[in-house]
């Protein structure tokens, strides 16, 4: 018998038995408004009962149950704190399932909250995650590290695997609470979980929901050169972490079909000095950062990135062949710590950038961007052999 | 003149050779004898610590077969428990993140701290005999050990400089700065010379020299990188005006009445 390995917290003052949890992100009052009238709009009050860090006082809203949450550090993602805090909750008031909204809810309207709520309340799916509308050119990071190597790894189909909205079933829950608590307990509750590897590994049911567009919040500060390496290292982690699960031999899920029609996009003027500034940031990270590369990456990459560097910002390409080599060597020296991760995190963003330069010049081409989202995902799936030989015989297989 | 010059260089073998071998045969004796007591000082020193000297290799080989030993056994003890697996299974198969295996993990700390003994024992041992022999003058032993406080100080400087140096260079080419690698180079350098610096100190090798140099010299690279970056700088700066003005002349022309029509066509990462 072991010990249960979340701490008890205080119970709040509210009465047990709603079904559904919904935990909050804290936020400004007039974005609460919104989110807890489209909240109302969606569920019974009595059936649900809200938990936020800077809970309103109890007059404002009478006809809704709202609780303070534990309090946690304010992030533009859900964090291992979030999780824990949510089985506990959950746990504490009996809820038969939870809705994590986390920053920027407010761009969610009741239909949404409904769809991801109702999944896991009235069926077996255990984690429902939303389907963001997105501009063509935007949450690039996603399309082009996370959403394909999630894909290939653990075969899950969700588009987007660090959503911040969730809907949780109480063993997804608990699962998700026990892998964040490792962090919390190392003094790491900021570092991003992955529910869908989580829910893939635990043999859960998941799905995706369209919940229509998605506005991120301003007021978080993203910056690449920060958050790229935070995320790209938390997913190369989970990853390193569950070598054992995702180097079994397991069906591709299906191939996502676009929905949106290919449209011929020249890009704007902005667009194009974007473009412009991206690749010039390759090529001077081209010629500085060869030494570090070539710890990192075998030479017909970077035979392959030398031709790259000479091409014109208009005709700029890379292929998806290569691109899915950089990641998986990335996530290769990041396992066998060939540099420090710091540092290897830090030189893969210019490749990220090339990468991105070259997205948008094939989709100003007529290219859907979604299709080309697969097409990179698929070639992720097909060169995942590769990647699977290497991390076993690191030595022995280096073409 | 000449003819002092003459008498003066004139030598009469007979005359001179009688005290100056004499004078030869006496310096000659006072050499042997310098000699022969310092090949006798060193060859006690020897002799005193030789029996250290034995005594610390013998630690060392001794535990380290110890440790051979211990390891050998603890694999197999480990995998006939299927320590491995019942490891990753109590922490839910996903809580082991390096890429040894916790068997190999621990017979391999067995095996060092095994070897970490030896060297101590040795040690203490080579220290024990030592103090015996210290009545004997030598100041080579003392200064050994401020020569391997130096190589450690070297090292340490080396690995420092090469860690800093890579971090200025991502980030600096992450920053888009053109001269990113006289950046890094620049920091390497500073680096290297107050390891230097620090290790000639801790040799007590120069004295006020090396402070002076030191200074000269890590002042002179400071120097050269503010100005480079100044100089550097200065397109950057200009750039980053330019487009601010440019930014806010474009805000103040929009009319906040008007909403953006069409696709969004900026680049969101996130």
């Amino acid at each position: 018998m072991t010990e249960d390995p979340i701490p008890a917290i205080a119970a709040p003052s509210a009465p047990p038995g709603a079904g559904l949890l919904v935990l909050l992100a804290a936020m400004t009052p007039e974005p609460l408004e919104h989110v807890l009238a489209s909240l109302t709009a969606a569920f019974p009050a009595e059936d649900m009962l809200i938990a936020m860090q800077n809970a309103p006082p109890a007059d404002s809203y009478p006809s809704l149950r709202i609780v303070t949450a534990p309090a946690a550090n304010p992030s533009w993602t859900l964090t291992a704190a979030d999780f824990v805090n949510a089985y506990q909750l959950a746990e504490m008031n009996d809820s038969s399932a939870i809705l994590m909204l986390g920053p920027s809810s407010s761009s969610l309207d009741s239909a949404a909250l409904r769809d991801l709520a109702s999944a896991v309340l009235t069926t077996s799916i255990d984690l429902a995650v939303p389907f963001y509308e997105l501009p063509p050119r935007a949450g690039l990071v996603n399309s082009a590290i996370l959403y394909p190597l999630t894909r290939a790894l653990f075969a899950s189909p969700v588009r987007f695997p660090l959503a911040v909205h969730l809907g949780l079933s109480r063993r997804m829950a608990q699962s998700l609470a026990s892998s964040a608590h490792r962090f919390t307990a190392s003094n790491q509750a900021e570092m991003p979980i992955w529910p869908v590897n989580e829910a893939m590994m635990a043999g859960f049911t998941v799905d995706q929901f369209e919940v229509g567009p998605h506005v991120q919040s301003q007021q978080t500060g993203l910056d690449l050169k920060t958050i790229l390496p935070q995320v790209t290292g938390a997913l190369f982690a989970d990853i390193d972490a569950k070598a054992a699960f995702w180097q079994r031999f397991r069906p591709s899920p299906p191939t996502r079909h676009a929905v949106s029609k290919p449209t011929l996009q020249t890009p704007t003027v902005d667009a194009a000095a974007e473009i412009a500034s991206m690749v010039y940031a390759f090529r001077l990270a081209y010629t500085n950062l060869q030494e570090v590369w070539s710890l990192v990456l075998p030479p017909s990459s970077l035979l392959a990135l030398k031709r790259l560097s000479a091409i014109d910002s208009a005709a700029f390409r890379m292929s998806d062949s290569l691109w899915v080599r950089i990641v998986y060597d990335f996530l290769l020296a990041y396992r066998l710590r060939t540099i420090n991760r710091g540092h290897l995190l830090g030189a893969l963003i210019p490749l990220y950038l090339a990468w991105v330069a070259s997205h948008i010049n094939i989709t100003a081409s007529g290219t859907d961007p979604e299709s080309h989202i697969e097409a990179v995902a698929a070639a992720f799936e097909a060169d995942k052999t590769y990647l699977v030989s290497r991390w076993r015989w690191p030595d022995r297989f280096n073409p | 003149m000449q003819n002092i010059l003459a008498t003066m260089l004139q030598t009469d073998p007979y005359k001179t050779s009688q005290p100056l071998y004499a004078g030869n045969n006496s310096i000659w004796r006072t050499m042997s004898d310098a000699l022969h007591e310092s090949i006798y000082r060193v060859l006690s020193l020897l002799i005193s610590i030789l029996p250290g000297i034995l005594a610390f290799l013998v630690a060392l080989a001794l535990l380290s077969l110890v440790g051979l030993a211990l390891s050998a056994l603890l694999r197999r003890v480990l995998a006939a428990a299927k320590f491995d697996d019942r490891l990753a299974h109590s922490r839910g198969n996903s809580g082991w993140a390096l890429s040894t295996s916790p068997t190999a993990l621990i017979v391999r700390a067995a095996f060092w701290a095994c070897v970490l003994l030896g060297l101590i024992i040795g040690v203490s041992a080579f220290d024990a005999s030592y103090a015996t022999a210290a009545a004997l003058p030598s100041s080579l032993l003392p200064y050994l050990a401020r020569v391997v406080g130096a190589a450690f100080l070297l090292i340490a400087g080396n690995l420092s400089a090469r860690f800093l140096a890579r971090s200025v260079l991502i980030g600096a080419v992450n920053m888009q700065l053109q001269y990113a690698r006289f950046l890094s180079l620049g920091i390497k350098w500073l680096v290297l010379v107050l390891t230097g610096a620090m290790v000639l100190d801790h040799l007590q090798i120069g004295g006020n020299v090396v402070a002076l140099a030191f200074g000269i010299l890590f002042g002179g690279i400071v120097l050269t990188l503010a100005l480079a970056v100044g100089l550097g700088s200065r397109d950057l700066v200009s750039r980053s005006l330019e487009s601010h003005a440019e930014h806010s002349s474009e805000q103040s022309a929009k009319s906040p009445a008007v909403p953006t029509t069409g696709p969004d066509e900026s680049i969101h990462h996130f």
